[in-house]
């Protein structure tokens, strides 16, 4: 009984779940460095299963933390503008990259959305589901904006795009060693254009350079997608 | 530090209102993000301040997403029914377009150095 009331009253304002993203995100930052840094558990990840543990066991309920979270979430406005200041700091290596990046992002970033919608619709996948997976690759705010557009569900397109960000983080780590590519620049773009926020934050990681180019893809393929994909989806 | 975190918050703003105005389907984060960058390239120099708000706000970038990722743990019950149409479109589709990314990069980075590049 006095349990319950004691989770009413720390659930009553926002802080609970403020210290719960706080605690999961530095535990998260010393398991990463603890276990050397594994690339297949980036520390986000790390953060987000320990947060859904706790939320899930303690009977706080996702809702519940992520309204109380939302004093934090606010913050991603600024900080996308505040991407602009790297951006601006190394302008220099984008206006060496200039032509390389011109010819890569358009035909990129229509196949980012074109694979994923040709293997869902050999699957079978409905006209909703379709909608809803098209601007997966594409920043939160703006994929939503897509998503109502084109007739998908805003809550799946979310949950692919989170999915798509993990991934997107994950797999340009291991295809970079793969292909031997060892450039910031290449590895930064490749993450902002596929993995959004997730993968600009990845990028951030690695080198200001990367997180500079990773701003970059993910600005270019959200106003790239924006403009593009209701175009295309109203002739199709 | 304030001065820059204002700075920010403005042109956030100034992003939203023009998106709104204009009518644009970016969100006015991006929006106000390319301002700053053309402003800057403008003006030519960044202040203290704002490179120190823009640094401090990155670097807890990752903590301000991580609400959101949790997400993914409890929309399973969404995808009922497609959850596997769902997941392997997603890891397949941003396997195969990784790798475009990057061999694409590689090739265009490559052919623009060997072009001579005197930047």
């Amino acid at each position: 009984m006095t349990e319950t009331n004691a989770l009413t009253v720390l659930t009553a304002g926002p802080m609970l779940s403020v210290a719960l993203t706080l605690g999961a995100f530095i535990a998260a930052q010393w398991l990463f460095s603890r276990f050397r840094k594994p690339l297949w558990m980036p520390p986000v990840l790390i953060a987000a299963v320990l947060l859904a543990v706790v939320v899930a066991i303690s009977g706080l309920g996702f809702d519940r933390y992520y309204n109380g979270a939302a004093w934090l979430t606010v913050l991603l406005g600024p900080t996308t503008v505040a991407l602009g200041v790297p951006l601006y700091q190394q302008m220099h290596h984008i206006r060496a990259l200039w032509k390389p990046i011109v010819m890569t992002l358009p035909l990129a970033a229509t196949l980012a959305a074109v694979y994923a919608l040709g293997i869902a619709w050999l699957m079978g996948a409905t006209p909703l589901v379709l909608a809803s997976l098209a601007p997966k690759s594409v920043t939160a705010p703006i994929a939503m904006g897509i998503a109502e557009q084109v007739g998908g569900s805003v809550s799946l397109t979310l949950g692919a795009l989170l999915i798509t960000g993990v991934l997107a983080s994950l797999f340009v780590d291991w295809m970079a060693r793969w292909l031997k590519i060892k450039d910031d620049r290449i590895i930064g773009f490749a993450l902002g254009l596929n993995g959004h926020a997730i993968g600009t934050a990845r990028a951030f990681e690695i080198s200001p350079m990367a997180g500079a180019f990773a701003s970059l893809g993910m600005g270019l393929t959200g106003v790239f997608t924006a403009l593009i994909l209701p175009l295309i989806w109203s002739l199709g | 530090m304030l001065r820059g975190f204002l700075v920010l918050v403005v042109f956030f703003l100034l992003g939203e209102a023009l998106r709104v105005m204009a009518g644009l389907p970016v969100s006015g984060g991006v929006l106000g993000m390319i301002m700053v960058t053309f402003t800057l390239m403008l003006r030519g120099k960044v202040s203290d301040e704002l490179a120190e708000a823009s640094r401090g706000l990155i670097s807890v970038l990752v903590l301000l997403i991580t609400p959101g990722v949790v997400g993914v743990f409890f929309i399973v019950d969404q995808f009922t029914g497609y959850w596997t149409t769902v997941v392997v479109a997603l890891v397949v589709g941003t396997l195969l377009s990784v790798f475009t990314t990057l061999v694409l990069m590689k090739k265009a980075a490559g052919t623009a150095e060997d072009g001579g590049d005197h930047d």
